[in-house]
């Protein structure tokens, strides 16, 4: 799946435009970090691409197509998106992770088997979390990656990832750096990630780009 | 049983009760005055007023002037709700009118014409203040739900919008909440049917004893009260919290407030 961002821009309510003449194409598997100051427009950025608010100006191509031609609840199920805080709801680790397979776009899937959602929770590096936990009761970091296995289970081509480390300390900082690399690398997953840090990883195909209220700038990684 | 009419005279001792809570708020200093005054004018000015409205509605007996009083008596409910309710981002006004409108002109015609079957069916003397009874009671279950749904919206803003990410329809996204509004709009009419005649007698049966009806057959209007109380409730929030919610989404399932 391709994204192309052409000469986007977002304002609310009348105010200046919060950014203007954004220009980005993402090729399949790409692995992108856009960086910037906070309150410049990341997360509303990534809000645009699964359609969880309008541009003001400029449009939005999903595999060539107009965004607002594609099916909206499909869409989000191929573009995933990973909050910020990461949110739980009410219910054990395992509530979660089928909470995705409830609604009609899921269609025919099924909630994975339990022992599949248990190696996928191992193979985030959080072996100490059982099925049955209390997941609103996890710390942040554990919660992130709860979340990630969450979005990554719908199989979507593409994550949005919206500052997943920003509340971490650094090794769990680290453990989700690594998750997202591997989902990109050995998923074939899209990734989009935005954040105000600096990145301790550094991807061998990924591309960097400062975003301004100017627009986006690609900077040397 | 005579009925003990109220002489004018009469009328004006009550104000006594007035003077006696003005003499309470003078000494505690609560600074009621004003509002006490003011309240009692308006009490006996809309009061009569309405009195004078019936009679003249009652003794007409027209189809038209019924069904346009009952509409009138439902755009100001609607307006206190709006009002009440108080969102600045939904417009609140035209939805509710237009579903009260509909729904509680069924229950209406549904008690005067098919259960009482009062002939014509629009006899403003039951018509009136039954549709007055049903208006009255679902205002309140309607504020009550559209309170909480805003509230419960933007308090659990975070879970709908991950359902929303993960591909769920906003009426998926919603569907808990809109549940538990729906029903903290019922409560009140359900929690009146537990306790009716325990803890108080309700107005309308008083008012039908104190004006020389049997008890029997005062009881037995207000089950048919209460019952058809509880169906209005239900009917009015359920449709009225339905749209608002659909206003309170975008065509693209995004979240229209903030």
């Amino acid at each position: 799946m391709k994204i192309e961002l052409r000469n986007v821009s977002l304002e609310y309510d009348g105010k200046p435009p919060l950014f203007q003449g954004v220009n980005l194409v993402v090729e399949e598997g790409e692995f992108i970090v856009v960086q910037g100051a906070s309150g410049v427009g990341k997360s509303s950025l990534l809000r645009l691409m699964n359609r969880l608010q309008e541009t003001t100006t400029g449009e939005i191509l999903i595999d060539g197509q107009p965004i607002a031609k594609h099916e909206v609840t499909s869409l989000r199920r191929k573009i995933g998106y990973v909050q910020q805080t990461p949110t739980m709801i009410p219910g054990s680790v395992e509530d979660n992770l089928d909470f995705p397979f409830q609604f009609r776009s899921a269609g025919t899937h099924k909630p994975f088997g339990a022992a599949e959602k248990q190696k996928w929770v191992e193979s985030f590096l959080i072996e100490s979390v059982k099925l049955n936990d209390d997941a609103t009761k996890l710390s942040v970091g554990q919660k992130q990656r709860i979340a990630l296995i969450r979005a990554v289970l719908v199989n979507p081509e593409i994550l949005l990832c919206d500052e997943p480390t920003s509340a971490l300390d650094q090794q769990s900082k680290e453990i989700v750096e690594h998750s997202l690399e591997r989902l990109n690398i050995e998923h074939g997953i899209s990734i989009i990630l935005v954040t105000h840090l600096d990145l301790t990883f550094n991807l061998v195909n990924s591309r960097r780009f400062l975003l301004r209220p100017d627009g986006l700038e690609e900077v040397s990684v | 049983m005579n009925i003990i009419e109220i002489s004018p005279l009469q009328l004006v001792l009550c104000l006594a009760f007035v003077v006696v809570a003005g003499v309470g708020s003078l000494i505690f200093k609560l600074r009621l005055e004003k509002d006490l005054i003011w309240g009692t004018v308006r009490t006996f000015a809309q009061l009569f007023l309405v009195g004078y409205i019936l009679k003249f509605i009652f003794d007409i007996k027209n189809p038209y002037l019924v069904i346009l009083c009952y509409t009138w008596m439902i755009f100001w409910a609607a307006q206190t709700i709006s009002g009440r309710v108080k969102d600045k981002e939904v417009h609140l006004f035209t939805p509710t009118f237009v579903s009260m409108v509909v729904s509680y002109m069924i229950v209406a015609f549904a008690v005067t014409g098919a259960i009482l079957q009062v002939k014509p069916w629009y006899t403003p003397q039951y018509f009136i203040p039954l549709g007055g009874m049903i208006i009255g009671n679902s205002m309140n279950a309607i504020s009550i739900a559209l309170d909480r749904l805003f509230s419960d919206l933007r308090k659990e803003s975070d879970t709908i919008e991950l359902a929303l990410c993960l591909g769920a329809t906003y009426q998926e996204a919603t569907g808990d909440i809109l549940r538990a509004v729906i029903r903290a709009g019922m409560i009140p009419s359900i929690n009146a049917l537990m306790t009716v005649g325990l803890v108080s007698l309700p107005g309308m049966m008083t008012g039908q004893i104190l004006s020389g009806t049997q008890p029997l057959t005062a009881i037995k209007y207000q089950i048919l009260v209460m019952l058809m109380l509880v169906a209005s409730t239900a009917i009015g929030a359920s449709i009225v919290v339905h749209i608002v919610r659909r206003r309170c989404f975008t065509k693209a399932h995004q979240m229209a407030i903030s």
